[in-house]
């Protein structure tokens, strides 16, 4: 690798809730330009470790670099490399979907000329008629579109996505996973949790996450031949259970 | 041991359930897979009594149900997509709660609330209260509940969605289990990859039965083929060659550094695309899913 800085880094990061420790001490690195896929059980601190990534969440201990910018120290400046979809974000569900880009476009201080080329960018992606339907009546899977849409407007080099296919049909899941891979195309760096673990076969390198603790981290291939394992879902299993459950 | 025929169903102008027909074998697993509004939840609520079909009858063990519902009531457990649990009461509470309400007796009911207990891995937590269990606990205690009345017919409703994996696998084993005992089990999902271990899968969408097979029977009856391919080069540019080949656009996609694709005639993909390496695999349940749902 060359002397860059990875994309993100963290290092011993911790999170405490009053006397509950939500991440206990957790260290990975995410290089430019790849695909980390993010699992581990509910609970395990994933949303947790996401919002400190991104500065929204108070860091107990430890360090997160963005391109080598302390979250702590260059919040504004680390903040506007990432782009980020939480696992609760929603559209307006009664406006239609241009209505939505309007609105998020304006509260991200876009100027309006940029308003105008994000709704034509994804008119090249979506039929009119979806794009004036209201939210709430568009399908999952196209919805799910425009929220990411909507969230990466700004353009930022790093995009975590929390949980974006959880909800999503079969088909508009590899839809989805197809557009993530031209972000990839695009030299974006891209960091997703998943509670479907199929989908790590799509990622580069996945992280598992339990009880707060990274238990492990890898390529996927590599991991299952290295650990001897038939798949993915026996990989997490095995791992979780190798940890001590609770 | 439950047979549909020609069930029907509309609300208004929606078939929620449009002409299904299908056999829930005894001691067996049968999984009903499909996304939102393939009338999974319907189909089993016609089944229990609490909607009125339209048309089609319902065999319990070969004999016509008709109007009577207590006939299948009386020897099934549900589990509603929307359980219901006491959040402010502890898990051993809840459980004898359902348990009084299922007229299970005394001594019965103490035995089996142990067993179920120790075998979801919940007896550490018996006096938490069921607001404060993850979501996967929940599940498990709902479906503890509905097994304290011993039923022969289990009908779960979608009982893994919005659960974590670990808590999935784990429900699943306990299913499993219940059919190693010969008790019959029907259950609706939208993961496909969790459908693919039932015995019988049932591939619905909008009210209507895709295909009704066993993993091996969809397998042999599926009419194309999948490779998984290495490109030469970038993956990324063979895609973007794939999206603007006809013959090819819209059945390939994107799998880490390779390309599964599906041919469907005799055209093989591996003269369309440039690779290194090209490996024809078991299409998946998923992939059948969305081949038929296409036609459809
Ligand atoms: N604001 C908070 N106050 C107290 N505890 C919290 C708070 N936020 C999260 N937690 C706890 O921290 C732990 C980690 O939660 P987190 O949401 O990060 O997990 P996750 O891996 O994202 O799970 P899921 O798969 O359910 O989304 C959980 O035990 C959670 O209850
Ligand atoms: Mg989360």
């Amino acid at each position: 690798m060359s002397g860059a800085a990875p994309a993100i880094e963290v290092r011993d990061l911790r999170k405490d809730f009053g006397r509950f420790q939500a991440v206990k001490g957790v260290s990975f690195d995410v290089a430019g330009g790849e695909i980390v896929g993010f699992l581990g059980p509910n609970g395990a601190g994933k949303t947790t470790t996401i919002k400190m990534i991104t500065g929204l969440l108070k860091i107990t201990s430890g360090t997160v670099r963005v391109e080598g910018l302390d979250i702590r120290e260059h919040p504004a400046a680390a903040r506007r490399k990432m782009g980020y979809m939480s696992q609760k974000f929603s559209l307006y569900p009664l406006l239609t979907a241009l209505e939505n880009i309007d609105f998020f476009a304006g509260i991200s201080g876009l100027a309006p000329g940029e308003r105008r080329r994000h709704a034509a960018r994804i008119r090249q992606d979506l039929p009119e008629a979806v794009l004036r339907q209201k939210v709430q009546d568009i399908p999952p899977g196209i919805r799910q579109k425009v929220a990411m849409f909507v969230c990466l407007m700004p353009d930022p080099g790093i995009i975590l996505l929390d949980e974006p296919t959880s909800g999503v049909d079969p088909e508009a899941r590899r839809l989805f996973w197809n557009d993530i891979y031209g972000l990839k195309t695009q030299g974006k760096t891209l960091l997703v949790s998943t509670h479907n673990l199929d989908e790590a076969e799509y990622c580069d390198r996945i992280l598992i996450l339990h009880n707060g603790e990274l238990i492990a981290a890898g390529e996927p291939d590599e991991l299952l031949r290295r650990q001897g394992k038939a798949d993915i879902e026996e990989l997490f299993k095995d791992a979780i259970h190798d940890h001590g459950q609770n | 041991m439950v047979r549909f025929q020609e069930i029907s169903k509309a609300f208004g102008a929606i078939r929620a359930v449009d002409r299904v027909s299908l056999e829930i074998a005894p001691a067996a697993i049968t999984i009903l897979a499909g996304a939102d509004g393939a009338g999974k939840s319907t189909l089993f609520k016609m089944l229990v009594g609490l909607v009125k079909k339209d048309s089609g009858a319902i065999l319990l063990n070969g004999a016509d149900v008709g109007d009577d519902y207590s006939r299948v009531t009386s020897v099934c457990g549900y589990m509603p997509e929307k359980f219901s649990l006491y959040s402010d009461l502890s898990v051993e509470e809840n459980m004898d709660f359902f348990a009084a309400v299922q007229q299970v007796p005394e001594q019965r009911r103490r035995e089996l609330k142990q067993r179920l207990l120790e075998r979801t891995g919940m007896e550490p937590f018996r006096g938490r209260r069921a607001g404060a269990l993850s979501g996967g606990m929940k599940q498990k205690l709902a479906l503890s509940t509905i097994l304290l009345s011993s039923p022969q017919l289990i009908i779960l409703d979608e009982p893994t969605t919005g659960v974590d994996p670990l808590s999935r696998i784990e429900f699943f084993a306990i299913i499993e289990e219940l059919k190693r005992e010969g008790r019959t089990i029907v259950m609706s999902t939208p993961y496909l990859d969790e459908a693919e271990k039932g015995d019988h899968i049932v591939l619905m969408r909008k009210g209507r039965v895709l295909r009704q097979d066993s993993i091996a029977g969809l397998r042999r009856a599926f009419p194309a083929r999948m490779f998984r391919i290495l490109p030469r080069g970038n993956v990324f540019a063979a895609m973007q060659g794939i999206a603007a080949d006809p013959e090819l656009a819209g059945r390939a996609y994107l799998r880490g550094k390779f390309i599964r694709c599906l041919q469907e005639g005799r055209e093989n993909p591996g003269a369309r695309i440039p690779h290194l390496e090209m490996v024809e695999e078991q299409p998946t349940l998923e992939d059948m899913y969305i081949y038929y749902e296409r036609q459809a």
